[in-house]
């Protein structure tokens, strides 16, 4: 049974073989280059933390797209290579010949859906072993690796959403028993998964923290840690997201008529004596987070989110295969 | 031994029903032929033999056992479909090579020397060969299987005439290397397709069996009466009568014999075998399907 998997996806696969090669060669090229520019500032700024930050950015242009073929080769193996495992065999009918020979239907599927699979696997685990080498730079400069769109791109979770894109096709054409409306469901339902995921679920896998603090200081959550929200409470308890348009009309009248270029602005004016005289008023600043310790456990959640559903999804395609009238 | 048996077999697909209380017997040994119109149910009829549809009110024993996706059943069953299902971008030989991975009893050997008599290349994507060559391609697969029963549905749909002579020979030489542990069930719409290489028939219309049996005895049972136009009701009393003619002054019968004919007014003539299918065919559906569904069964 294996060997018909082989034989029906090698040309395919040399093809999957070649992409993968080409976008290695790319990626290694752009993240040398990267890392050797990333060694020159660390060694030009011996450690002198303003003159880090006043570096521009390490990577630019279509190459700091690069990171998102993490993101796009999962949709794609699900659309050319799980929509039309059974939806294809269904349309050509050679289902009639392949569930007629010595094999069961399903044994034929558990190998066959078992390679794939496992094909999905391997190849996001490759392409996002080669974007993770590429962010190191960009991380440490950053501190973003936790960040919607970064955190994404990087570490264990593209292989769940390869694993996962993979099974949708597989099922969706079990469904649909053709492969165009099958193509159409990966796609759409990929994306809304993702969106879904990141930007609503994610950030409730555990409970965040919140640190406050004197609201004339700054604060950054130590290490590469995920700020969902930071700004200022009042004394009774309102909170204020940073930014002045939210926070002018909920400031005491005496601290407004501190902002510089306000109608009537005191002399002396000044951002610093504002938060000075909010502080005087009992304002606090405050920093809701993920922190950075927890950027692998959320890895994880994620991963096994996707392989859940991917689960799920394979053996819903199991039970309609197995009754299904062919 | 019998290889097929059914039971008030059917099969609705929502609405439709595609088979109706379908009872049937096919001995070991056999080469039937399963006829019938265009939608009287022999796909259907055929694929849950195969265990590719699964009924939904009676029974079907194949092979001793019912359709079911087991190894063993499976192994026993050599089923062709009307489309002729091959991987249009793999080659003869590719398909041999995963019919050998997929079966236990695979006679590789058997496969590529019928195709090469044939002159198919065995190289060749098979979606490059013609409709004649890729049913000889999917036959040479199903006999490699060396299947206890053979499905073969439409085989002829896509074949010349020269061609259906190599499939026929092709289907006559299996036969005969089985040594009667072969069946075959062949459907067609046309029964001169058949009427060679078939010792027994099954006949649908409407979903349901009109006739089941061997055909020598279904010839022998039935006739052809001629005689002057006149009162049935003398002939229906004995025996059954399932088509009339009738011109002007003189009337023809096609009866289901159930004794001799004693009228000496009428004149009985041997039944071909078309003329019998015809005239099943177009019999109503109510009478005929159920007290001749058994006709002829065989021991």
């Amino acid at each position: 049974m294996s060997w018909l998997v082989w034989r029906q996806y090698r040309a395919q696969g040399a093809i999957a073989a070649v992409l993968l090669a080409a976008a290695a060669a790319v990626i290694l090229a752009d993240g040398l280059a990267i890392a050797s520019h990333w060694h020159s500032i660390l060694v030009r700024c011996a450690g002198n933390t303003t003159c880090l930050q006043q570096q521009s950015t390490l990577v630019n242009g279509v190459v700091s797209d690069l990171p998102y073929i993490s993101l796009i080769v999962p949709a794609v193996l699900g659309m050319l290579w799980g929509a039309p495992l059974v939806a294809h065999e269904l349309e050509t009918r050679t289902s009639d010949f392949a569930w007629t020979q010595s094999v069961t239907r399903t044994r034929w599927l558990t190998v066959k859906t078992g390679w794939l699979l496992l094909a999905a696997a391997a190849l996001g685990g490759a392409i996002t072993a080669l974007t993770t080498w590429w962010s190191g730079p960009d991380n440490a400069r950053f501190a973003s690796a936790f960040e919607p769109g970064h955190f994404d791109t990087q570490g264990i979770v593209p292989i769940g959403y390869a694993v996962f894109a993979m099974a949708l096709g597989i099922a969706a054409g079990t469904v649909a028993r053709r492969t165009l409306p099958a193509i159409a469901v990966v796609l759409g339902g990929f994306i809304a998964l993702r969106l879904v995921i990141s930007d609503f679920l994610r950030q409730h896998y555990l409970a965040a923290v919140t640190t406050y603090y004197n609201v004339t200081g700054a604060f950054t959550p130590p290490g590469q840690a995920w700020v969902l929200a930071q700004g200022a409470v009042s004394p009774a308890g309102r909170v204020v997201p940073t930014g002045w348009g939210d926070l002018y009309p909920a400031l005491p009248a005496s601290c407004r008529a501190l902002l510089p270029g306000t109608p009537g602005a005191k002399s002396g004016a000044s951002l610093n004596a504002v938060f000075s005289c909010m502080r005087a008023h009992g304002w606090r600043g405050f920093a809701t987070y993920q922190p950075a310790g927890r950027y692998w456990p959320f890895q994880g959640i994620e991963t096994g989110i996707y392989l859940l559903l991917a689960a799920a999804l394979i053996a819903g395609t199991f039970a309609i295969i197995r009754r299904r009238d062919a | 031994m019998t290889a097929i048996e059914t039971h008030e077999l059917s099969k609705r697909y929502r609405r439709v029903s595609a088979l109706t209380e379908c009872s049937v017997t096919v001995p070991e040994g056999r080469v039937c032929a399963l006829v019938g119109p265009n939608g009287a149910g022999k796909t259907t009829l055929l694929r849950l033999l195969a265990g590719l549809a699964r009924p939904t009110g009676g029974t079907a024993s194949v092979l001793g056992g019912a359709p079911r996706q087991d190894p063993a059943f499976l192994a026993g069953i050599g089923f062709l479909a009307q489309e002729i299902p091959l991987y249009r971008r793999l080659t003869a030989e590719d398909h041999i090579r995963i019919g050998a991975h997929l079966n236990p009893r695979w006679d590789a050997v058997l496969a590529r020397t019928r195709l090469e008599e044939l002159r198919i290349p065995l190289d060749q994507r098979v979606g490059t060969l013609s409709g004649g060559q890729r049913a000889q391609v999917a036959l040479a697969l199903t006999l490699a299987k060396r299947p206890r029963l053979l499905l073969l549905d439409e085989p002829f749909a896509a074949l010349d005439p020269l061609a259906r002579r190599n499939f026929l020979a092709t289907l006559t030489s299996a036969m005969a290397d089985a040594a009667g542990d072969l069946t075959v069930v062949l459907s067609s719409h046309l029964v001169t397709d058949l009427e060679r290489v078939c010792d027994h028939i099954i006949l649908l219309a409407g979903s349901r069996v009109q006739l089941c049996g061997d055909i020598d005895t279904l010839l022998a049972e039935h006739k052809v009466l001629v005689g002057p136009r006149k009162d049935t009701a003398p002939i229906e009393r004995t025996h059954t009568v399932v088509q009339t003619a009738a011109t002007a002054r003189q009337s023809t019968l096609l009866v289901h014999l159930n004794g001799p004919v004693i009228d000496p007014a009428y004149e009985a003539e041997d039944v071909t075998l078309e003329e019998l299918v015809l005239a099943y065919m177009g019999a109503d559906e109510a009478s005929a399907g159920k007290h001749l569904t058994t006709v002829g069964e065989g021991s």
